[in-house]
């Protein structure tokens, strides 16, 4: 091919101001419309990709996308700025928000300190206030009256309504107060009320950047470069460059950067992250592979059958996405609370103006009745409520090796009944292990295994390392070292053979040892290795000197703390259930192990998905634990998605719960650290009513006063504050 | 002259309130458009116009704004 005939490399394009997947879709056609155009647009990176064909320069797109209400800049697409864009808009945000609270701090703190010391009241003490409050009540809390008011016009009463209503009312009131020499005023109220929000917002905001950075640091971005070939020539050149038809190279330890076919060399494949499968996949010329699994032993040629958007990888993603926003966005607690709340207080303060009318006390006396009623409902710790508490707890989650998304997670954790393990890499440890050594009658176990560690000690190949290492491990405990061996040859898939100590050892397969080498099998082997094989283990033949020295089995290892975490996963009121694509037989012995009664085997990676969508329609609330490709979809689509560390990117950026440590009972830990959160907020909630609340009948009889307010606030925003630290004493 | 209420799926928010009632302004004989946002349900759209329009007409129009459709 010449490069000539290649299309442009696409153009990728950040979007702001996207908030659902119907946004993604409009910009997609927006674009699309344009002519030489072919877009399309991922909600959940933010991100459009663009083939351009023609004169189209790619400063011409961001318009169109403005004209649909969105804002749009080119993404350079060299890689170190593409993994500072993902964290620039989150920041950007951050930014501005602590610079509003900067602003309001040095406004709102005179005028609290002014207003409830007396010694400061001099003259002309209420008109410095009001002077210092107004930007308060008009700038700093703009963005809740703006909030506010797009709720009212949905007939909807949030948090924001209750503040808006709050800092608008004493504020006005205040003014009223002051300009007819009045006695009481509340400025200290509209000036706390608006700080205080605007610091729980901050400090929200905070602890979601410091979780998505601890994410984006565990997130390496995939196959940056490819060792395309050019006429014969090794070049490097970016992923995005290749084309159906490109050919490449792979060397061992590298990941596929495309789908493709395999046209000269062979290997054995990794593709546990995409099939969830631990035993690696031999390949040769002619056979496929598919992106983001890993090559492991041999370079190969492929030539590219794939790319971009149309990649197994790509599929997945799509599926992740459709996942993704398929779940309602959950509504925040407070605005939960809220929307009850606001209504009661309308009426209880109508009631009051209609009480102290009819009791004959005068117009004035009654609307200065109800609008005390309506400045005390409005608390301050109510910003702080979660906000105190989920930044407290995900910086204990940090400690404990857990990062949690957001506050949406905490009820996701608290909800659920049902936990979904994924077999491979999630129960297991992915890793493979011997599991037992099978002598030949007159053979001493041990060294068949000594023998057969020295053959395999130079192989990469994962069965190879776990034989080599059992080996090594035995041979040190007995003070001995492995044999050398010479002559060491791999013959591709098979096996591998090599001369130890004057015997010619032969390493592999069954067959291949049968008719390559026609060495005979006992009858007592072949069960142990058909039982090996069907509890989904693998049995790898040795023999020397024409005869069958034995079988060393090999396995995947349950990790040694999933029986114990499988236990404490029901101590918490959730029934397991393991899902695995491999046959039942193997995921018998493993549920079995650990304790699981329900199993669920033989899945297709898209399957996994249904799976959990199946519980969910029957009415369970399902937690989905799991590492690889082939979970992501399934842990977008659960309830709450829990991504094991170490596991590929994607399940990661899939999850809502990702962890550190590859260990079920950090799972534990995050689902008890998540419901003792979401335990505090409820407390925080609670009290921050409370105080308020408990108020209300005093404002009602005409009894409150800016003391009585004051402590109000101040006893409910200590009591938030101190009650979110005990967090930090989570074990 | 004539209006008439729809059952639209498919609308999260406000961008999608502005992009249904930016296409359906856009068919021929509509006045005004307005639409009741109930996030991730049924919204309620209300179609003022000269004459009723088609499911048809309407339909077509709310897929090209986005993913939505009628209920």
């Amino acid at each position: 091919m010449t490069i000539l005939d290649a299309p442009p490399a696409p153009v990728e394009l950040a979007i702001a101001g996207m908030t659902c997947a119907s946004c993604a879709a409009r910009v997609e056609k927006k674009l699309n419309r344009l002519p030489g155009v072919e877009a399309t647009v991922n909600y959940a990176t933010e991100k459009a990709t663009v083939q351009l064909f023609g004169q189209t320069p790619p400063n011409s797109l961001i318009p169109a996308i403005e004209a649909a209400g969105y804002t749009a800049t080119v993404i350079d697409t060299h890689r170190t700025d593409r993994a500072g864009e993902a964290g620039g808009h989150d920041s950007d945000e951050r930014l501005a928000l602590a610079r509003r609270l900067i602003v309001t701090a040095a406004l709102a703190v005179p005028v609290i300190v002014i207003s409830m010391t007396d010694a400061l009241h001099v003259a002309g003490w209420q008109w410095l206030t009001l002077v210092l409050a107004t930007p308060v009540a008009t700038w700093s809390a703009w963005p809740f009256h703006r909030a506010a008011a797009i709720n009212i016009r949905h007939r909807a009463t949030t948090m924001d309504t209750l503040i808006s209503l709050g800092v608008l009312i004493s504020y006005l009131w205040s003014v009223w107060a002051i300009l007819s020499d009045g006695p009481a005023t509340y400025l200290e109220i509209t000036a706390a009320l608006t700080l205080f929000i605007l610091a729980g917002r901050y400090l929200e905001a905070r602890a979601r950047f410091r979780s998505g950075a601890a994410l984006r640091a565990l997130l390496d971005l995939g196959a940056a470069d490819v060792a395309i070939l050019r006429n014969g020539v090794e070049v490097r050149v970016p992923v995005e460059q290749l084309r159906v038809g490109s050919e490449f190279v792979v060397r061992p330890g590298e990941a596929f950067a495309t789908d493709g076919t395999v046209i000269e060399g062979s290997s054995s494949v990794d593709a546990s992250l995409l099939t969830g499968e631990s035993v690696p996949v031999e390949v040769a010329a002619g056979d496929e592979v598919t992106g983001a699994t890993v090559n492991l032993t041999g370079l190969i040629r492929v030539r590219a059958s794939r790319v971009g958007a149309d990649t197994q990888l790509a599929q997945i993603g799509r599926l992740v996405e459709q996942a993704q926003s398929g779940k309602a966005a959950v509504q925040r607690l407070a605005d939960r609370v809220s929307a009850i709340f606001v209504p009661i207080v309308l009426v209880l303060a109508f009631l009051t103006l209609i009480g102290w009318t009819l009791t004959g006390h005068g117009g004035a006396a009654a609307i200065s009745a109800a609008v005390a009623v309506l400045i005390i409902a409005c608390p301050c710790a109510l910003g702080l409520a979660t906000p105190t508490a989920l930044l407290v707890g995900t910086g204990r989650g940090a400690q404990l090796g857990v990062l949690i998304r957001g506050p949406q997670v905490l009820e996701a954790a608290h909800r659920i009944d049902t936990i979904v393990l994924d077999k491979t890499g999630t129960v297991t440890s992915g890793r493979m292990r011997v599991h037992e050594v099978i002598a030949s009658p007159g053979i001493d176990e041990r060294e068949l295994l000594r023998v057969a560690g020295a053959v395999e000690f130079a192989s990469a190949h994962p069965i190879a390392k776990a034989i080599a290492a059992a080996a090594a491990r035995a041979s040190t405990q007995q003070n001995g070292q492995l044999p050398t061996v010479t002559d060491a040859a791999d013959a591709g898939g098979l096996g591998v053979t090599g001369v130890v100590e004057g015997r010619t050892v032969v390493i592999g397969r069954r067959h291949w040892l049968a008719a390559h080498w026609a060495m005979p099998q006992p009858s007592e082997l072949i069960e142990a290795a058909d039982d090996a094989e069907r509890a989904g283990r693998t049995a790898v033949w040795v023999g020397w000197h024409a005869t069958i020295a034995g079988v060393i089995v090999v396995a995947d290892t349950v990790r040694e703390s999933s029986a114990e975490a499988v236990r404490q996963f029901r101590a918490l009121g959730l029934e397991p259930l393991l899902l695995t694509g491999d046959n039942a037989a193997a995921a018998a012995t493993v549920a079995r192990t650990v304790g699981i009664e329900r199993v669920t085997a033989d899945v297709l990676p898209v399957q996994k998905a249904e799976v959990v969508a199946e519980l969910r329609r029957a009415g369970r609330s399902v937690a989905m634990v799991g590492d690889g490709i082939n979970d992501a979809a399934a842990l977008a689509g659960a309830d709450l998605g829990i991504a094991i560390g170490g596991g590929s990117d994607m399940a990661i950026e899939a999850a809502d719960l990702t962890l550190i440590r590859a260990d079920l009972l950090a799972a534990v830990d995050a689902i008890r650290l998540s419901r003792a959160t979401l335990r505090i907020i409820k407390q925080n909630l609670f009290w921050a009513f409370a105080y308020n609340g408990a108020a209300i009948p005093l404002a009602a009889l005409g009894l409150l006063n800016p003391m009585i307010a004051g402590a109000a606030m101040a006893f409910s925003s200590v009591f938030v504050v101190t009650n979110s630290l005990r967090v930090r004493n989570f074990r | 002259m004539s209006s008439t209420e729809y059952a639209v799926t498919g609308l999260t928010c406000g961008h999608c309130v502005a992009a249904v009632t930016e296409e359906l302004c856009a068919l021929p004989g509509v006045h005004k458009v307005e639409v009741a946002l109930i996030p991730n349900a049924i919204s309620t759209m209300t179609v003022t116009s000269d004459a009723p329009l088609t499911d048809l007409a309407v339909s077509a129009a709310l897929d090209e704004a986005g993913s939505y459709a009628l209920a």
